[in-house]
Protein backbone atom coordinates (compact mmCIF):
# COMPACT_ATOMS: atom_id res chain seq x y z
CA UNK A 1 0.00 0.00 0.00
CA UNK A 2 1.34 3.38 -0.92
CA UNK A 3 1.99 6.13 1.55
CA UNK A 4 1.69 9.87 1.32
CA UNK A 5 2.61 12.83 3.46
CA UNK A 6 -0.56 14.89 3.65
CA UNK A 7 -0.46 18.58 4.46
CA UNK A 8 -2.57 19.36 7.51
CA UNK A 9 -1.85 22.90 8.62
CA UNK A 10 0.70 25.71 8.44
CA UNK A 11 1.05 28.64 10.81
CA UNK A 12 3.50 31.43 11.44
CA UNK A 13 5.51 30.64 14.53
CA UNK A 14 8.25 33.24 14.68
CA UNK A 15 7.27 36.42 12.86
CA UNK A 16 9.94 37.92 10.59
CA UNK A 17 12.56 35.44 11.70
CA UNK A 18 13.70 31.85 11.35
CA UNK A 19 11.99 29.00 13.15
CA UNK A 20 14.95 26.86 14.17
CA UNK A 21 13.52 23.93 16.06
CA UNK A 22 10.29 22.20 17.09
CA UNK A 23 9.97 19.62 19.84
CA UNK A 24 6.97 17.58 20.97
CA UNK A 25 6.41 17.00 24.68
CA UNK A 26 6.49 13.30 25.62
CA UNK A 27 2.70 13.24 25.89
CA UNK A 28 2.53 14.50 22.31
CA UNK A 29 0.05 17.23 23.19
CA UNK A 30 2.36 20.23 23.27
CA UNK A 31 4.76 21.50 20.64
CA UNK A 32 7.57 23.85 21.61
CA UNK A 33 9.27 25.98 18.99
CA UNK A 34 12.14 28.43 19.09
CA UNK A 35 13.60 30.92 16.69
CA UNK A 36 15.61 33.92 15.63
CA UNK A 37 13.24 36.25 17.48
CA UNK A 38 14.90 35.04 20.74
CA UNK A 39 11.63 33.48 21.90
CA UNK A 40 10.25 30.05 22.68
CA UNK A 41 6.59 29.39 21.97
CA UNK A 42 4.43 26.58 23.26
CA UNK A 43 1.65 25.43 20.93
CA UNK A 44 -1.36 23.21 21.57
CA UNK A 45 -4.07 22.00 19.27
CA UNK A 46 -7.47 23.59 19.69
CA UNK A 47 -10.02 22.10 17.38
CA UNK A 48 -8.63 22.34 13.88
CA UNK A 49 -5.94 24.87 14.61
CA UNK A 50 -2.86 25.29 16.77
CA UNK A 51 -2.76 28.10 19.29
CA UNK A 52 0.18 29.66 21.01
CA UNK A 53 -0.37 28.87 24.68
CA UNK A 54 2.78 30.43 26.06
CA UNK A 55 5.40 32.88 24.94
CA UNK A 56 8.72 32.50 26.69
CA UNK A 57 10.80 35.58 26.07
CA UNK A 58 13.40 37.42 28.17
CA UNK A 59 15.26 34.17 28.64
CA UNK A 60 17.83 34.68 25.94
CA UNK A 61 19.65 37.63 24.42
CA UNK A 62 20.11 36.03 21.01
CA UNK A 63 18.59 33.41 18.71
CA UNK A 64 17.23 30.34 20.48
CA UNK A 65 18.56 27.38 18.54
CA UNK A 66 17.00 24.31 20.13
CA UNK A 67 14.52 23.22 22.76
CA UNK A 68 14.15 19.93 24.56
CA UNK A 69 11.43 18.64 26.89
CA UNK A 70 12.19 16.66 30.02
CA UNK A 71 10.68 13.14 29.89
CA UNK A 72 8.21 14.05 32.66
CA UNK A 73 7.00 17.03 30.62
CA UNK A 74 7.43 19.53 33.45
CA UNK A 75 10.63 21.15 32.25
CA UNK A 76 11.86 22.63 29.02
CA UNK A 77 15.48 23.39 28.20
CA UNK A 78 16.32 26.02 25.59
CA UNK A 79 19.75 26.85 24.23
CA UNK A 80 20.89 29.97 22.50
CA UNK A 81 23.58 31.72 20.49
CA UNK A 82 24.05 33.82 23.62
CA UNK A 83 26.01 30.82 25.05
CA UNK A 84 23.46 30.02 27.75
CA UNK A 85 21.00 27.23 28.49
CA UNK A 86 17.69 28.18 30.10
CA UNK A 87 15.66 25.74 32.14
CA UNK A 88 11.94 26.54 32.25
CA UNK A 89 9.50 24.92 34.66
CA UNK A 90 5.89 24.34 33.73
CA UNK A 91 3.24 25.72 36.04
CA UNK A 92 -0.57 25.73 35.74
CA UNK A 93 -0.63 29.11 34.06
CA UNK A 94 2.57 29.05 32.06
CA UNK A 95 6.30 28.58 32.41
CA UNK A 96 8.78 30.21 34.73
CA UNK A 97 12.49 30.56 34.16
CA UNK A 98 14.07 28.29 36.74
CA UNK A 99 17.74 28.81 36.04
CA UNK A 100 20.29 29.78 33.42
CA UNK A 101 23.29 27.51 32.89
CA UNK A 102 26.50 29.12 31.76
CA UNK A 103 29.84 27.70 30.81
CA UNK A 104 29.99 27.39 27.05
CA UNK A 105 32.26 29.94 25.44
CA UNK A 106 30.03 30.71 22.50
CA UNK A 107 26.86 29.68 20.62
CA UNK A 108 25.14 26.64 22.09
CA UNK A 109 23.82 24.55 19.20
CA UNK A 110 21.87 21.71 20.73
CA UNK A 111 20.40 20.30 23.93
CA UNK A 112 18.96 16.93 24.85
CA UNK A 113 17.35 15.62 28.00
CA UNK A 114 18.28 12.03 28.93
CA UNK A 115 15.44 9.49 29.24
CA UNK A 116 16.09 9.28 32.99
CA UNK A 117 15.28 12.96 33.37
CA UNK A 118 18.30 13.55 35.60
CA UNK A 119 20.87 14.35 32.92
CA UNK A 120 21.04 17.05 30.30
CA UNK A 121 23.56 17.38 27.46
CA UNK A 122 24.49 20.57 25.57
CA UNK A 123 26.96 21.20 22.79
CA UNK A 124 28.46 24.29 21.28
CA UNK A 125 30.55 26.01 18.64
CA UNK A 126 33.29 25.93 21.27
CA UNK A 127 33.76 22.27 20.19
CA UNK A 128 32.69 20.84 23.54
CA UNK A 129 29.83 18.74 24.84
CA UNK A 130 28.72 19.36 28.43
CA UNK A 131 26.81 16.87 30.57
CA UNK A 132 24.76 18.34 33.42
CA UNK A 133 23.10 16.52 36.27
CA UNK A 134 19.98 17.73 38.05
CA UNK A 135 19.04 16.66 41.55
CA UNK A 136 15.69 16.59 43.37
CA UNK A 137 16.11 20.19 44.43
CA UNK A 138 16.38 21.36 40.82
CA UNK A 139 20.09 22.13 41.20
CA UNK A 140 22.08 21.71 38.02
CA UNK A 141 25.72 20.69 38.17
CA UNK A 142 28.19 20.10 35.41
CA UNK A 143 29.40 16.50 35.61
CA UNK A 144 31.55 16.49 32.50
CA UNK A 145 33.08 18.66 29.81
CA UNK A 146 33.98 16.67 26.71
CA UNK A 147 36.46 18.12 24.24
CA UNK A 148 36.48 15.18 21.85
CA UNK A 149 35.45 17.01 18.67
CA UNK A 150 37.87 19.21 16.77
CA UNK A 151 35.21 21.58 15.44
CA UNK A 152 31.78 23.10 16.14
CA UNK A 153 29.43 20.47 17.62
CA UNK A 154 26.01 20.73 15.96
CA UNK A 155 23.83 18.13 17.65
CA UNK A 156 23.56 15.98 20.76
CA UNK A 157 21.13 13.17 21.39
CA UNK A 158 20.73 10.44 23.97
CA UNK A 159 20.41 6.75 23.23
CA UNK A 160 16.89 5.48 24.14
CA UNK A 161 18.32 3.53 27.11
CA UNK A 162 20.04 6.66 28.35
CA UNK A 163 23.50 5.23 28.84
CA UNK A 164 25.03 6.45 25.63
CA UNK A 165 25.30 10.00 24.35
CA UNK A 166 25.88 10.86 20.68
CA UNK A 167 27.12 14.08 19.10
CA UNK A 168 27.56 15.27 15.51
CA UNK A 169 30.02 17.91 14.40
CA UNK A 170 31.41 20.21 11.73
CA UNK A 171 34.46 17.92 11.89
CA UNK A 172 32.39 15.36 9.88
CA UNK A 173 32.32 12.78 12.66
CA UNK A 174 29.83 11.35 15.12
CA UNK A 175 31.11 10.61 18.60
CA UNK A 176 29.58 8.37 21.25
CA UNK A 177 30.13 8.80 24.96
CA UNK A 178 29.59 6.59 27.98
CA UNK A 179 29.91 7.07 31.72
CA UNK A 180 33.01 5.44 33.19
CA UNK A 181 34.05 5.87 36.83
CA UNK A 182 31.95 8.93 37.48
CA UNK A 183 33.15 10.70 34.35
CA UNK A 184 32.00 10.68 30.75
CA UNK A 185 34.43 9.53 28.06
CA UNK A 186 34.33 9.26 24.30
CA UNK A 187 34.08 5.55 23.44
CA UNK A 188 33.53 5.64 19.71
CA UNK A 189 34.06 7.83 16.65
CA UNK A 190 31.95 7.19 13.55
CA UNK A 191 33.55 8.47 10.39
CA UNK A 192 32.23 8.33 6.88
CA UNK A 193 30.43 11.56 6.19
CA UNK A 194 32.32 13.91 3.91
CA UNK A 195 31.05 17.04 5.54
CA UNK A 196 29.34 18.42 8.65
CA UNK A 197 27.04 16.00 10.48
CA UNK A 198 23.98 18.16 11.18
CA UNK A 199 21.74 15.75 13.03
CA UNK A 200 21.48 12.24 14.47
CA UNK A 201 18.58 10.04 15.58
CA UNK A 202 18.29 6.60 17.16
CA UNK A 203 15.61 4.08 16.23
CA UNK A 204 13.32 2.96 19.04
CA UNK A 205 15.50 -0.04 19.95
CA UNK A 206 18.72 1.95 20.02
CA UNK A 207 20.35 -0.72 17.88
CA UNK A 208 20.55 1.65 14.94
CA UNK A 209 21.45 5.25 14.45
CA UNK A 210 20.78 7.50 11.47
CA UNK A 211 22.77 10.61 10.60
CA UNK A 212 22.32 13.37 8.04
CA UNK A 213 24.98 15.64 6.67
CA UNK A 214 26.04 18.66 4.70
CA UNK A 215 27.27 16.09 2.15
CA UNK A 216 23.59 15.52 1.15
CA UNK A 217 23.57 11.90 2.32
CA UNK A 218 21.86 9.99 5.09
CA UNK A 219 23.77 7.14 6.73
CA UNK A 220 22.35 4.30 8.76
CA UNK A 221 24.66 2.79 11.36
CA UNK A 222 24.16 -0.50 13.18
CA UNK A 223 25.51 -1.53 16.57
CA UNK A 224 27.50 -4.74 16.79
CA UNK A 225 28.40 -6.52 20.00
CA UNK A 226 31.71 -8.29 20.69
CA UNK A 227 31.57 -11.84 19.38
CA UNK A 228 29.11 -10.96 16.62
CA UNK A 229 28.74 -13.38 13.73
CA UNK A 230 29.44 -10.82 11.04
CA UNK A 231 33.02 -10.47 12.13
CA UNK A 232 32.73 -6.79 12.95
CA UNK A 233 35.71 -5.89 15.12
CA UNK A 234 34.84 -4.69 18.61
CA UNK A 235 37.20 -3.40 21.25
CA UNK A 236 36.67 -4.68 24.75
CA UNK A 237 33.07 -4.91 25.79
CA UNK A 238 31.99 -1.84 23.88
CA UNK A 239 29.59 -1.77 20.97
CA UNK A 240 31.03 -1.21 17.54
CA UNK A 241 29.05 0.87 15.02
CA UNK A 242 29.21 0.17 11.33
CA UNK A 243 27.65 2.13 8.49
CA UNK A 244 25.27 -0.35 6.84
CA UNK A 245 23.51 1.92 4.40
CA UNK A 246 24.05 5.29 2.69
CA UNK A 247 21.16 7.11 1.04
CA UNK A 248 22.56 9.41 -1.62
CA UNK A 249 21.10 11.10 -4.67
CA UNK A 250 17.84 11.98 -2.93
CA UNK A 251 18.68 15.37 -1.48
CA UNK A 252 19.95 18.31 -3.53
CA UNK A 253 21.17 20.43 -0.63
CA UNK A 254 22.50 19.91 2.92
CA UNK A 255 20.22 17.89 5.16
CA UNK A 256 19.70 19.81 8.38
CA UNK A 257 17.63 17.47 10.47
CA UNK A 258 16.50 13.87 10.69
CA UNK A 259 13.91 12.15 12.85
CA UNK A 260 13.24 8.43 13.31
CA UNK A 261 9.67 7.66 14.32
CA UNK A 262 9.57 5.26 17.27
CA UNK A 263 6.07 4.17 16.36
CA UNK A 264 6.25 3.58 12.60
CA UNK A 265 10.04 3.36 12.03
CA UNK A 266 9.73 5.94 9.24
CA UNK A 267 12.62 8.39 8.82
CA UNK A 268 11.90 12.04 7.99
CA UNK A 269 14.49 14.52 6.70
CA UNK A 270 14.59 18.32 6.66
CA UNK A 271 16.58 19.71 3.75
CA UNK A 272 18.09 22.96 2.52
CA UNK A 273 16.19 22.50 -0.73
CA UNK A 274 12.95 23.36 1.14
CA UNK A 275 11.74 19.76 0.98
CA UNK A 276 10.64 17.17 3.50
CA UNK A 277 11.25 13.53 2.60
CA UNK A 278 10.21 10.26 4.21
CA UNK A 279 12.15 7.00 3.94
CA UNK A 280 11.21 3.52 5.06
CA UNK A 281 13.17 0.30 5.21
CA UNK A 282 12.17 -2.14 2.49
CA UNK A 283 10.29 -5.14 3.87
CA UNK A 284 12.51 -8.20 4.13
CA UNK A 285 15.75 -6.24 3.70
CA UNK A 286 18.93 -7.80 5.07
CA UNK A 287 19.53 -6.36 8.55
CA UNK A 288 23.26 -6.14 7.83
CA UNK A 289 22.81 -4.47 4.46
CA UNK A 290 19.40 -2.83 4.73
CA UNK A 291 17.80 -0.97 1.86
CA UNK A 292 15.55 2.02 2.26
CA UNK A 293 13.13 3.64 -0.17
CA UNK A 294 11.85 7.16 -0.52
CA UNK A 295 8.14 6.83 0.29
CA UNK A 296 7.12 10.48 0.30
CA UNK A 297 8.59 13.74 -0.98
CA UNK A 298 7.18 17.25 -0.63
CA UNK A 299 9.43 19.47 -2.79
CA UNK A 300 8.09 22.78 -1.50
CA UNK A 301 7.27 21.88 2.08
CA UNK A 302 8.37 25.40 3.01
CA UNK A 303 9.45 28.48 1.07
CA UNK A 304 12.97 28.34 2.54
CA UNK A 305 15.36 25.86 4.18
CA UNK A 306 13.64 23.33 6.41
CA UNK A 307 15.52 23.37 9.71
CA UNK A 308 13.76 20.69 11.71
CA UNK A 309 11.43 17.70 11.48
CA UNK A 310 9.91 15.97 14.48
CA UNK A 311 7.62 12.94 14.72
CA UNK A 312 4.94 13.09 17.40
CA UNK A 313 5.82 10.45 20.03
CA UNK A 314 2.23 9.38 20.67
CA UNK A 315 0.28 9.95 17.45
CA UNK A 316 1.63 7.74 14.69
CA UNK A 317 2.25 9.62 11.48
CA UNK A 318 1.97 13.13 12.88
CA UNK A 319 4.98 15.18 11.81
CA UNK A 320 5.95 18.78 12.50
CA UNK A 321 8.46 20.77 10.45
CA UNK A 322 9.78 24.30 10.71
CA UNK A 323 11.77 26.55 8.46
CA UNK A 324 13.81 29.70 7.87
CA UNK A 325 10.52 31.14 6.60
CA UNK A 326 9.32 31.27 10.23
CA UNK A 327 6.49 28.78 9.73
CA UNK A 328 5.61 25.49 11.35
CA UNK A 329 3.83 22.93 9.19
CA UNK A 330 1.92 19.92 10.51
CA UNK A 331 1.80 16.84 8.29
CA UNK A 332 0.11 13.48 8.44
CA UNK A 333 1.93 10.43 7.08
CA UNK A 334 -0.72 7.96 6.07
CA UNK A 335 -1.76 5.28 3.62
CA UNK A 336 -3.21 6.48 0.35
CA UNK A 337 -6.80 5.40 -0.14
CA UNK B 1 77.66 16.86 -9.89
CA UNK B 2 77.29 20.55 -9.09
CA UNK B 3 73.60 20.04 -8.77
CA UNK B 4 74.21 17.35 -6.19
CA UNK B 5 76.62 19.57 -4.28
CA UNK B 6 74.13 22.45 -4.38
CA UNK B 7 71.44 20.18 -3.05
CA UNK B 8 73.69 19.01 -0.19
CA UNK B 9 74.57 22.55 0.81
CA UNK B 10 70.96 23.63 0.62
CA UNK B 11 69.82 20.69 2.68
CA UNK B 12 72.41 21.37 5.38
CA UNK B 13 71.57 25.07 5.45
CA UNK B 14 67.87 24.23 5.66
CA UNK B 15 68.56 21.79 8.43
CA UNK B 16 70.33 24.45 10.48
CA UNK B 17 67.57 26.98 9.98
CA UNK B 18 64.95 24.38 10.80
CA UNK B 19 66.74 23.37 13.96
CA UNK B 20 66.97 26.96 15.14
CA UNK B 21 63.33 27.62 14.38
CA UNK B 22 62.30 24.35 15.97
CA UNK B 23 64.24 25.12 19.11
CA UNK B 24 62.64 28.54 19.39
CA UNK B 25 59.18 27.08 18.78
CA UNK B 26 59.76 24.30 21.27
CA UNK B 27 60.92 26.72 23.93
CA UNK B 28 57.94 29.02 23.42
CA UNK B 29 55.38 26.23 23.36
CA UNK B 30 56.97 24.39 26.22
CA UNK B 31 56.80 27.55 28.29
CA UNK B 32 53.17 28.10 27.33
CA UNK B 33 52.12 24.57 28.21
CA UNK B 34 54.22 24.61 31.36
CA UNK B 35 52.63 27.78 32.60
CA UNK B 36 49.12 26.60 31.73
CA UNK B 37 49.54 23.31 33.58
CA UNK B 38 51.13 24.92 36.60
CA UNK B 39 48.30 27.45 36.67
CA UNK B 40 45.89 24.52 37.03
CA UNK B 41 48.05 23.06 39.79
CA UNK B 42 48.11 26.29 41.77
CA UNK B 43 44.42 26.90 41.19
CA UNK B 44 43.45 23.39 42.31
CA UNK B 45 45.65 23.46 45.43
CA UNK B 46 44.29 26.84 46.48
CA UNK B 47 40.66 25.80 46.09
CA UNK B 48 41.35 22.50 47.81
CA UNK B 49 42.64 24.38 50.86
CA UNK B 50 39.71 26.78 50.79
CA UNK B 51 37.12 24.02 50.55
CA UNK B 52 38.68 21.85 53.22
CA UNK B 53 38.24 24.70 55.67
CA UNK B 54 34.58 25.05 54.76
CA UNK B 55 32.04 22.99 56.68
CA UNK B 56 29.56 22.34 53.88
CA UNK B 57 30.62 18.72 53.47
CA UNK B 58 28.16 17.31 50.99
CA UNK B 59 28.51 19.85 48.22
CA UNK B 60 32.24 20.15 48.77
CA UNK B 61 32.94 16.43 48.54
CA UNK B 62 31.91 16.50 44.89
CA UNK B 63 34.03 19.58 44.20
CA UNK B 64 37.02 18.15 46.08
CA UNK B 65 36.74 14.98 44.05
CA UNK B 66 36.95 16.92 40.79
CA UNK B 67 39.80 19.08 42.12
CA UNK B 68 41.70 15.94 43.07
CA UNK B 69 41.13 14.51 39.62
CA UNK B 70 42.61 17.67 38.11
CA UNK B 71 45.61 17.43 40.43
CA UNK B 72 46.11 13.81 39.45
CA UNK B 73 46.09 14.80 35.79
CA UNK B 74 48.70 17.49 36.48
CA UNK B 75 50.79 14.95 38.38
CA UNK B 76 50.62 12.37 35.61
CA UNK B 77 51.52 14.86 32.86
CA UNK B 78 54.89 13.89 31.36
CA UNK B 79 56.96 17.07 31.65
CA UNK B 80 60.09 15.36 30.35
CA UNK B 81 58.71 13.92 27.17
CA UNK B 82 57.58 16.24 24.34
CA UNK B 83 57.18 13.28 22.02
CA UNK B 84 54.45 11.72 24.22
CA UNK B 85 51.80 10.81 21.67
CA UNK B 86 48.83 11.76 23.82
CA UNK B 87 50.18 15.16 24.81
CA UNK B 88 47.49 17.25 23.13
CA UNK B 89 44.75 14.81 24.14
CA UNK B 90 45.74 14.91 27.83
CA UNK B 91 46.06 18.67 27.71
CA UNK B 92 42.53 18.94 26.27
CA UNK B 93 41.23 16.66 29.01
CA UNK B 94 42.88 18.87 31.61
CA UNK B 95 41.33 21.97 30.08
CA UNK B 96 37.92 20.28 30.08
CA UNK B 97 38.33 19.28 33.74
CA UNK B 98 39.31 22.86 34.58
CA UNK B 99 36.19 24.21 32.84
CA UNK B 100 34.04 21.74 34.76
CA UNK B 101 35.51 22.74 38.10
CA UNK B 102 35.02 26.43 37.28
CA UNK B 103 31.37 25.70 36.57
CA UNK B 104 30.99 23.79 39.86
CA UNK B 105 32.74 26.50 41.89
CA UNK B 106 30.93 29.21 39.98
CA UNK B 107 34.11 31.14 39.19
CA UNK B 108 35.12 32.84 35.95
CA UNK B 109 38.89 32.78 35.89
CA UNK B 110 41.08 35.07 33.84
CA UNK B 111 44.72 34.17 33.51
CA UNK B 112 47.10 36.64 31.96
CA UNK B 113 50.48 35.29 30.99
CA UNK B 114 53.55 37.46 31.40
CA UNK B 115 54.48 36.72 27.78
CA UNK B 116 52.75 38.13 24.71
CA UNK B 117 50.62 35.03 24.16
CA UNK B 118 47.87 35.50 26.73
CA UNK B 119 45.39 32.80 27.58
CA UNK B 120 41.72 33.49 28.07
CA UNK B 121 39.28 31.09 29.57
Amino acid sequence: MRRRLAFELRFQAHPDSRAWNVAWSSSGTLLASCGGDRAVRIWAREGASWQCKCLLEDGHQRTVRKVSWSPCGNYLASVSFDATTCIWRKKEDGFELLTTLEGHENEVKSVAWAPSGSLLATCSRDKSVWVWEVDEEDDYECVSVLNAHTQDVKHVIWHPNGELLASGSYDNSIKLYKEEDDDWVCVSTLEGHESTVWSIAFDKTGERLVSCSDDKTVKIWKAYRPGNEQGVVCSGSDLSWKCVCTLSGFHTRPIYDISWCHMTDAIATACGDDAVRIFEEDPGSDPHQPTFSLTAHIPKAHTQDVNCVAWNPKQAGLLASCSDDGDITIWRYEFED
Amino acid sequence: RFRGKGYQEGFTEGGHLGETEGRRYGLANGAKIGSEVSFYKGFAFTWKCLLQKNQDAQKNSKRLKVLNTLLEMVQRFPYEDPTYDKLQEDLEKMRAKFKQICSLLNVQPACQNATAAGMSF
